[in-house]
């Protein structure tokens, strides 16, 4: 008998004396009952999931380019400069300008451009009275300087800004 | 009950009917099990196995393709749990328990029955001692007669490996017959 022949015999003998235990069908039943349970259970669960999953793609992006009001970032609200004179427009406008200068720049210096541009606007904000007349005497003699130091270590900002947008 | 006739049961058991969850269990449970008792020994990691066979079914399903053999679906299921399984068992920090386990682990794993016809049969206890690499290849092979490329599908390793295993198991097996049992084994 070639050994094959001998083998699938063997095996085929074993396996006829191998008998699965009758209390696991118990156990496998109730496995069975378990998934059915779940799966049932799941479908209404499954549509919350897909719900949210939809209002998250539909509210990221917008919390992602609507929430970080450029403009914010440097004066905390509009109503920063609504005290002084301003209004919503002109807010609006330096926002404007802000995503203009996010567009034309490379991140690191947007990220320092705002950086320069938030302490000159805290700078203007301090010299500017609530009918938006400006008093320079208002700061000390260092912040004057600095004052003067901001504007031009942002003039090469603007430049790049401004340059780039008329061509 | 042939794979055709199982399939319509098996969807519906996998939406919920329960006698069709019956039939598909009696129709393959024997299969399934023997699978994993040749390949497995502890008595409890079979039904383990053999349960999480049946998760995987109902949950796998929709991933099945209609094209192919159902029971080859259904060992690569098995085969693959077995292999999962192994993977653990070796991870196990009970590794000192284990040591002691496998001492009795021979006598322990089925019946009586097995343990009489083991000494009968002196193949049977040979192919019990080959690696579980070998002897994979040796049950899905002579067991379940498929062809080396099907076991190198399911084993997910190139055919020239299952040859290699399947040699290097028949080998092992003559010389260990050879020696043993020589006077009946005419090759």
């Amino acid at each position: 008998m070639s050994i094959d022949k001998e083998l699938r015999e063997e095996l085929r003998h074993m396996a006829d004396s191998m008998h699965c235990p009758p209390d696991l069908y118990g156990r496998v039943r109730r496995s069975y009952q378990h998934y059915v349970n779940e799966k049932r259970g799941r479908s209404p669960m499954k549509k919350r999931m897909l719900a949210g999953i939809v209002a998250a793609v539909i509210l990221i992006p917008s919390a992602a380019f609507a929430s970080p009001y450029l403009a914010d970032a440097i004066f905390g609200s509009s109503a920063a400069i609504e005290q002084r004179g301003g209004t919503k427009e002109d807010y609006q406008v330096i926002e404007g300008m802000l995503q203009t200068a996010k567009g034309k720049l490379t991140e690191d210096e947007f990220k320092e451009y705002m950086k320069l541009t938030k302490q000159l606007m805290q700078l203007k904000l301090k010299i500017t009275d609530q009918n938006g007349n400006k008093h320079m005497d208002k700061l000390t003699n260092e912040e004057q300087k600095q004052f003067e130091q901001l504007g031009s270590k942002l003039a090469p900002y603007f430049e790049k800004i401004n340059g780039t947008a008329k061509p | 009950m042939n794979d055709k006739e199982l399939l319509p049961w098996l969807e519906k058991a996998t939406l919920g009917d329960e006698s069709a969850f019956q039939l598909v269990y009696q129709a393959t449970h024997q299969d399934v099990y023997r699978t994993v008792a040749f390949l497995v020994y502890n008595k409890q990691d079979i039904e383990d196995i053999v349960n999480e066979v049946y998760m995987r079914m109902w949950r796998s399903f929709h991933k099945y393709d209609p094209n192919r053999p159902f029971r080859f679906w259904l060992h690569g299921i098995t085969i693959h749990l077995i292999q999962d399984w192994k993977r653990k068992a070796w991870r196990r920090i009970r590794l000192f328990e284990r040591n002691r386990q496998m001492t009795c682990e021979q006598f322990d794993w089925t019946d009586r029955t097995v343990l009489q016809f083991e000494m009968q049969h002196e193949l049977f206890r040979l192919i019990r001692q080959l690696s579980y690499k070998l002897r994979v290849v040796i049950i899905l092979r002579y067991f379940h007669d498929y062809a080396l490329e099907e076991i190198a599908d399911m084993l997910q390793i190139p055919v020239g490996t299952v040859k290699s295993r399947h040699h290097l198991a028949l080998k092992e097996l003559r010389k260990r017959f050879e020696i043993k049992g020589g006077d009946e084994y005419v090759y």
